[in-house]
């Protein structure tokens, strides 16, 4: 029998740079991997020891289908994403992918909005590229810590857009929280579509009560500590709200992207 | 991959392309993988232990990396036995490889109830019965650890079940070897080991335990050792064909198993990093025979026993 897929690749690093403190943007030849769908990760190794042991998983940040890349963007914040910071370019890294359920409805034609907070906005990058590229009118709701833990305003506006921006210290945008932007926004008579989010826990606790006060549907891509990846393990299972009973899903291959409905944070 | 006849047997009855078997709770249902990896590469697939009841399982975090090991406690997250025969088992001969069902209960009565379902299902080759998680409070672990328990519990799956039984050694058990004959006695055909082992870790940023059920089983390279000396052990106790598992990651890893004296190997947490890993060791079990000029890896069980 033929397996259709490939799981396993050996990327060549073609360029790395630190486009903010601890952030580092990977260009990496891969293929196979370019037709990505943007919310999809991969799950990469750190290192060639037994170690660490497990893979990590990294969300696709951006894929360039014809020129067979893609790019992942890394927040140094342990000992594997550490070891992949010392990576060069020219060297290989081992990746399995691409997994993962991403977000939906990315061509529809009402307006979207993203909201990210710090690394979170890694596959919303990608969403917002490829709604850009489409034509399709979208907003896209940043915050950090501080200008100098995102990335600079030009890395966006290469890709065609201004990110509204918050920073805790002012630095850059609106002092005070992402999800500051957002409420305003909603207070607005023309509400989006549709939102999108990905970033810390308590942002998103607030980005479900915010779109669900304001009836917008909400998509949300989580986290969790994984074995697997592909759904084998149950490692990585959270609780999920299905018809009235709270059941366990898998963030690897369930998600993880999960309707806003559905994930039980909030109320 | 390629049958190669130096590495098929008949392990008890189950009938193996290869010594390779998926271990239980690594592999799902056998289809999570299924897009990507043959799932003939392996000589049999251990299924995810399953209950008479649904399971929910435990609340996250369920995992926890330690150095070269990894910490479960998935708690027996699974959809019960009615699912899997209305669900599961129509698929099955999809994987186009040898079955085992692995089954957990919590008294001698829901593994009895759970081996007579599955006598009457021709897709299963054969059942584990998992004396040893240490991830769910009541039955599990505490079944495994007294010698005439498990003789008893052994017994009672015996009489409803006719296939190749193989049951599911702990280390928790203070006396593994005396497990191991109890089990024989009782009517075992098969012992696989080991389980993982009981651990944990505690978040000192939070100065609360990481994992959510407080404890987890620890798997990977980790504890590779101390299975191989369980095996070693338990191989000198009984004359039943064993499976040898433990952080296995490479050919010559289950090598040392095979030496120590199982029969067959499998493997769990090497899955996680290396999806292709049943086909990597069984070319690298080839090279070892072409190397040595032997005519079947089974010469080598028990050799380094002398
Ligand atoms: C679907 C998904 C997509 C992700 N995308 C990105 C991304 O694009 N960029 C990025 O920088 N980070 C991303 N993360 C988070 C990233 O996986 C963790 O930061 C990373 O695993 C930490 O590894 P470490 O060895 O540096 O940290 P350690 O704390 O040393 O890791 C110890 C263990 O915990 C796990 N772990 C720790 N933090 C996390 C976390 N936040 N999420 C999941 N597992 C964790 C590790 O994988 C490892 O198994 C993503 C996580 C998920 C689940
Ligand atoms: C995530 C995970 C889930 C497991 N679930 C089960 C299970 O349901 N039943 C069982 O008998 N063993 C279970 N095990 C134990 C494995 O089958 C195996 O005995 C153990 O992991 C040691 O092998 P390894 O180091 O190759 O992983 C599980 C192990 C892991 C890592
Ligand atoms: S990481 Fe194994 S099921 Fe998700």
């Amino acid at each position: 029998m033929e397996r259709k897929a490939e799981i396993a690749h050996r990327c060549l690093l073609l360029d790395k740079s630190e486009i903010a403190r601890g952030w580092h943007l990977f260009e990496l030849e891969a293929p196979l991997l370019a037709c990505a769908e943007p919310g999809q990760f991969v799950h990469l190794r750190t290192g060639c020891s037994s170690d660490p042991l497990l893979r990590r998983p990294i969300s696709i940040h951006y894929a360039d289908a014809a020129a067979g890349r893609i790019r992942l963007l890394v927040q140094v914040s342990g000992r594997g994403t550490a070891l992949l910071a010392r990576s060069s370019p020219g060297e290989e890294l081992d990746l399995l992918g691409p997994f993962g359920r991403g977000f939906p409805f990315l061509d529809e034609a009402a307006p979207a909005l993203f909201v990210a907070g710090g690394i979170g906005m890694a596959p919303l990058f990608f969403a917002a590229a490829q709604r850009q590229r489409a034509g399709l009118p979208f907003e896209f709701i940043l915050g950090g810590r501080s200008s100098a833990f995102l990335p600079p305003e030009e890395y966006f506006l290469d890709h065609g857009f201004a990110p509204l921006t918050a920073t805790e210290d002012g630095s850059r945008g609106l002092r005070g929280l992402a999800t500051a932007l957002l409420e305003k926004r909603l207070a607005e008579a023309n509400r989006p579509g549709r939102i999108h989010a990905c970033g810390p826990m308590p942002m998103l606790t607030r980005v479900v009560e915010l779109a669900r006060a304001a009836g917008v549907p909400l998509h949300l891509s989580l986290e969790s500590r994984m074995a697997c990846g592909v759904g084998a393990c149950l490692g990585c299972a959270v609780p999920v709200k299905v018809q009235g009973n709270i059941e366990y899903r898998r963030v690897c291959r369930d998600g993880p992207v999960f309707d806003g409905e559905a994930v039980c944070i909030g109320n | 991959m390629e049958t190669d006849p130096r590495l098929a047997l008949d392990l008890a009855g189950i009938k193996m392309r290869n010594p390779l078997i998926a271990a239980s709770g690594c592999y799902g249902f056998g289809f999570d993988y299924l897009p990507w990896v043959d799932p003939r590469d392996w000589g049999a697939i251990a299924l995810k232990g399953m209950t008479l009841k649904p399971r929910a399982g435990n609340p996250p975090p369920r995992l926890a990396e330690t150095p070269s090991g990894l910490l479960n406690a998935i708690g027996l997250q699974n959809p019960g036995i009615d699912y899997f025969l209305e669900a599961i088992r129509p698929r099955l001969g999809e994987l186009g490889c040898p079955v085992i069902a692995n089954i957990a209960g919590e008294s001698v009565e829901e593994y009895r109830e759970l081996a007579a379902i599955l006598d009457r299902v021709a897709e299963v080759s054969a059942v584990e019965i998992n004396i040893s998680c240490p991830n769910v409070r009541r039955g599990g672990i505490s079944f495994g650890q007294d010698p005439a328990t498990v003789e008893k519990l052994v017994g009672a799956v015996r009489r409803v079940y006719r296939g190749p039984l193989i049951v599911k050694l702990s280390l928790e058990a203070g006396d593994i070897a005396a497990v191991a004959r109890a089990a024989e006695s009782g009517g075992a055909d098969i012992l696989s080991l080991i389980n993982t082992l009981k651990g944990m870790v505690i978040d000192v940023h939070s100065r609360r335990p990481l994992l959510g059920n407080i404890t987890g089983g620890l798997s990977g390279p980790a504890i590779r050792p101390v299975a191989v000396r369980a095996v070693w052990e338990v191989a000198g106790a009984v004359s039943l064909p064993l499976i040898g598992m433990g952080g296995i990651a490479s050919a010559e890893d289950a090598l040392q198993f095979i030496l120590a004296g199982a029969a067959a190997v499998a493997v769990g947490t090497a899955n996680f990093v290396h999806p292709h890993v049943a086909r990597e060791i069984c070319r690298g079990l080839q090279r070892y025979l072409d190397e040595q000029g032997m005519g079947h890896y089974s010469e080598l069980i028990g050799a380094a026993r002398g």
